[in-house]
């Protein structure tokens, strides 16, 4: 379970963030939205504990984890970032294992059951045949599939992702979020992840979160979240939300600007 | 990849062996290396024990005078010849050019700052000559080696040349001849100094060192051999006013100071007195204009050894030929 | 599983050739039976016969200590290219990149304008001072790159080339002035053992031995900071401190290995680009491997620039650079791998 307690993050003098309050169950997937430049990625780094922030605390389960030190803290929270400009010349297999950092000595020496559990997370994103293939050579939506295992490598009950579904075609961002959104519930694992596509956020995730200019505008269902106000007046453009035809979500179809 | 990477490595290792043999610098690799019981070719000098301090406050003492010189600069070749000891040099640094029977020594290295150690020790020289030019990592690298090394300085004047002159002379047996050579040099000397006395001026002379960049020449400054010559030798040193022993200047002081007499000791580089006067507003200087602007051998006033005096001699013509008809 | 061991092997057998080239090789010929014989009676403890006495006091005195510290040195300057490599981030880092060169030859021609009495520490004084210049630089680097609790690496490199070439200019106007040194200062600059003897490699293993040691423990550090300092913090690395004790432990190396040896260019840049090539880029290998055949190159390099112009004495730097970069293209041109960095 993560919870975030009014997170007020800056950049020098700019305030990017402004006591952002959050919280995400185990076995939820929560949405983070926003246009660009509102905060999402901001909220995620932060959040990991690679920005320095200026107010406000992140628990989970009575932890502070911010005050953590990094290693101990990368073993309730794993990271999923955005598949680009990875060192090619590293295997999958080796990528993967590296998410055991954590649990392994300085040197990086791996057990067994390191191996074990590398396997796994390599098999529940169904990207196992892909072990001994260097990273370079991979595909946007197979390298983002390696991240998400190599975050499950580290066996974390919490789980961030930061626009992992922007650079991947249509294929990859619908299998990959029904994976995320699988995993989250079979293996109860608190799910923050910044989505930039509405829909998806509206299709597989259980809350949503809507951020704007650094503050926290709404925050529950899809349903309560992804109204035409609130999106319209979030990211300056007219929109409709209307019932998705096959789904039992809403459906968020921008309108044109002239009309 | 593999079976290639042997066959790189050990074809590059056979091909180092193979190239070793021809590159050596004992005389002839194949004869067994001279061993001090084979007679030698100088008169055996009497074996007294020497014992000196040399320039690096170092005390160095040999059971007799050596007879297997290695000499590390070119001035201490040139004084080890010049005092009869020429036989007793088995090796010499590469700039060691004069005389012209040095050239036909063993040569041991130097061109690149780097000396040969190996043919050094390989040559069982019983005294190394080392001198100024040399740094104090190779006296100290010698020593270690467990060879005798002597440090000579560099003198400030002629009064230390001929000190010089009379340890070498101790070092290598050569005691008479050495004296009888600074007698010599003496005379000379003498006989410079009464004939400038006669001289009614003491003209400006500028003595440039190094031109690769034209406009920024480079004199000699106060406290250098050349300073010392060109006024024994009667003139005046346009350098002496300077602050630096390796001093330079620009064309616009050398116009202005407007020196009677140039000397290029730069000559060996390629500077002609044609291409002097070709500088821009050199053509206006009074040296210039009366013709009086003269190649030089910069080995005679730059090498602290016996030459020191023909240089003396060279330059007290030039600024005086009216005394040395 | 053996075959992970085979890199291994190969640097260490091409380190092993090297150092017995570099002791069998020199200006003066010594037949391979009377080496041999040498190294019989030594191992049995027999007395020497007298004919083989000077060729066994120049191997002793000459050979052996020299061999001991071009190893050394080509082992510093291969396991700091590839940390600084790992580091950075960049493909063109050296040892020399955040200026400990330039620092280094600053103190080197500052104490050579000096002079000391002939002394043990007279004569230490160029090394030393070399020394703590270049440690001296990297600290002044490592502050003005400072941003409150961070060291981002862009800012590192920044600095240090500024700083470098502000040293290398001090460097050159020093140069210019001094007269009967020059020829000294550049020979120490184009890098080669000026010093005979056992007391420059006893003086510089100490710190071999712990930058060196602390590198090839650190691969796995490295290997994190491939992915940038966000996921190598989020995958549990306290970044900033394995930073800064990476580069301690690649400056200290460095300075060590200049102080006697002045700049010798290319092996720690092409060394461990060679063994990424062939090896792969994992840095708790790549490091070893670059410690082993970085020494191994120097000391062939440092075999032809006794004996290519015998009997002058080539400054090794000279050799690495000429012989360095046409290896590095041949090697580059017949890789088959894609994406290797």
């Amino acid at each position: 379970m993560l919870r975030i307690e009014d997170l007020t993050v800056a950049y020098g003098a700019r305030r990017v963030l402004h006591a952002v309050s959050l919280e995400v169950e185990a076995g939820q997937v929560v949405a983070l939205i926003g246009p660009n430049g509102s905060g999402k990625s901001t909220l995620v780094r932060a959040v990991s504990g690679v920005l320095p922030v200026l107010g406000g605390r992140v628990r989970t389960n009575g932890d502070d984890l911010l005050s953590l030190p990094p290693v101990q803290r990368a073993r309730h929270l794993a990271v999923v970032p955005q598949a680009v400009s990875l060192p090619p010349a590293f295997s999958v297999w080796e990528t993967v294992l590296m998410g055991r950092t954590p649990y392994l000595n300085f040197l990086g020496q791996v057990s067994l059951r390191d191996e074990e559990i590398a396997r796994q997370a390599l098999q529940k994103v169904e990207a196992l045949e892909l072990a001994d293939r260097r990273v370079g050579e991979l595909s946007g939506g197979e390298q983002q599939r390696v991240l998400l295992a190599r975050a499950l490598a580290q066996s974390t009950p919490i789980l961030l992702l930061d626009e992992p579904t922007s650079n991947l075609d249509m294929h990859y961002q619908i299998s990959f979020m029904e994976t995320v959104r699988a995993l989250a519930h079979q293996e109860h694992l608190a799910v923050l992840i910044a989505l930039h596509d509405l829909n998806l956020a509206a299709r597989y995730a259980d809350r949503v979160a809507l951020l704007q200019e650094g503050e926290l505008k709404a925050c529950g269902t899809p349903r309560q979240v992804l109204t035409a106000e609130l999106i319209s007046s979030a990211y300056h453009l007219p929109v409709q939300v209307v019932p998705h035809p096959f789904a039992d979500t809403p459906l968020v179809l921008p309108e044109d600007r002239s009309v | 990849m593999i079976r290639k990477l042997i066959l790189t490595i050990v074809s590059l290792a056979f091909l180092l062996a193979g190239c070793a043999p021809a590159r050596t610098a004992t005389p002839a690799p194949t004869q067994p290396l001279p061993t001090p019981s084979q007679p030698l070719p100088t008169p055996v000098p009497t074996a007294t024990p020497i014992s000196l301090t040399d320039g690096l406050k170092r005390a160095v003492s040999l059971p007799a005078p050596a007879q297997r010189i290695v000499s590390l600069a070119p001035s201490n070749t040139e004084i080890l010849f010049a005092i009869g000891g020429g036989s007793q040099v088995v090796g010499r640094d590469s700039f060691s050019d004069y005389p012209a029977e040095a050239k036909s020594v063993a040569d041991i290295g130097g061109s690149t700052g780097n000396y040969n150690t190996e043919a050094i020790v390989a040559l069982h020289p019983d005294l190394i000559l080392a001198g100024e030019i040399n740094p104090p990592e190779l006296v100290a690298s010698l020593q270690q080696l467990g060879l005798t090394v002597y440090f000579l300085p560099n003198p400030s004047g002629l009064d230390g040349l001929y000190a010089n002159l009379r340890t070498v002379g101790l070092l290598t047996g050569h005691s008479a001849q050495a004296a009888a050579l600074v007698s010599s040099l003496q005379a000379r000397v003498a006989a410079v100094d009464a004939k400038v006395a006669a001289a009614a001026s003491h003209p400006s002379v500028y003595y440039e060192l190094d031109a690769t960049d034209p406009t920024k020449p480079y004199t000699a400054g106060p406290g250098t051999f050349v300073d010392l010559l060109i006024a024994r030798a009667g003139g005046t040193n346009f350098g002496a006013q300077l602050k630096e022993q390796w001093a330079q200047i620009s064309l616009e002081q050398l116009v202005v100071g407007n020196p009677s007499i140039v000397i290029l000791g730069d000559s060996a580089y390629g500077v002609t007195p044609a291409s002097f006067a070709s500088r821009p507003a050199l053509d206006q200087l009074a040296a210039v204009k009366a013709n009086q602007v003269y190649p030089f051998d910069d080995n005679l006033v730059s090498r602290p050894g016996p030459r020191l005096v023909d240089g003396l001699e060279a330059l007290a013509k030039l600024i005086h030929p009216e005394l040395f008809k | 599983m053996s075959h992970r061991f085979l890199p291994y092997l190969w640097t260490s057998l091409f380190l092993l050739v090297a150092i017995v080239l570099s002791v069998a090789i020199g200006s003066v010929f010594i037949p391979l039976l009377s080496q041999l014989r040498l190294l019989a009676d030594w191992l049995m403890r027999r007395p020497l016969p007298d004919s083989l006495q000077t060729f066994a006091s120049i191997i002793s005195a000459i050979r052996l200590p020299r061999t001991a510290l071009v190893l050394l040195t080509g082992a510093a300057l291969g396991g700091s290219g590839a940390a600084d490599q790992g580091l950075f981030r960049n493909p063109l880092a050296d040892p020399y990149l955040i200026g400990v060169a330039s620092g280094a030859g600053l103190g080197a021609v500052l104490a050579m304008s000096l002079n000391w009495p002939y002394s043990f520490w007279g004569l230490m004084a160029v090394p030393l001072a070399a020394f703590c210049a270049a440690l001296a630089t990297v600290f002044v680097v490592y502050s003005l790159a400072r941003l409150g609790k961070t060291v981002p690496t862009t800012n590192l490199i920044l600095a240090g080339v500024a700083f470098g070439s502000f040293a290398s200019a001090l460097t050159s106007y020093l140069m210019l002035r001094s007269t009967g040194d020059l020829h000294r200062a550049i020979a120490w600059m184009l890098g080669g053992a000026s010093q005979a003897g056992w007391s420059p490699v006893l003086a510089v293993l100490p710190f071999l031995a712990i930058g060196l040691g602390i590198l090839v423990l650190s691969g796995h550090s490295l290997n994190l900071m491939q992915y940038g300092d966000d996921q190598a913090q989020q995958l549990g690395l306290h970044v900033t401190r394995a930073r800064t004790v990476i580069l301690v432990a690649a400056s200290l190396t460095t300075a060590a290995a200049v102080s006697f040896s002045g700049i010798i260019g290319f092996i720690g840049l092409i060394v461990p680009h060679v063994m990424r090539l062939w090896f792969g880029a994992d840095y708790r290998r790549l490091l070893p491997l670059s410690i082993l055949s970085g020494a191994g190159a120097l000391l062939l390099a440092d075999v032809l620039a006794r004996t290519l112009l015998a009997p002058q004495e080539l400054p090794v730097g000279i050799i690495t650079a000429l012989a360095g970069a046409p290896f590095f293209l041949w090697v580059l041109r017949r890789t088959k791998n894609q994406g290797y960095w």
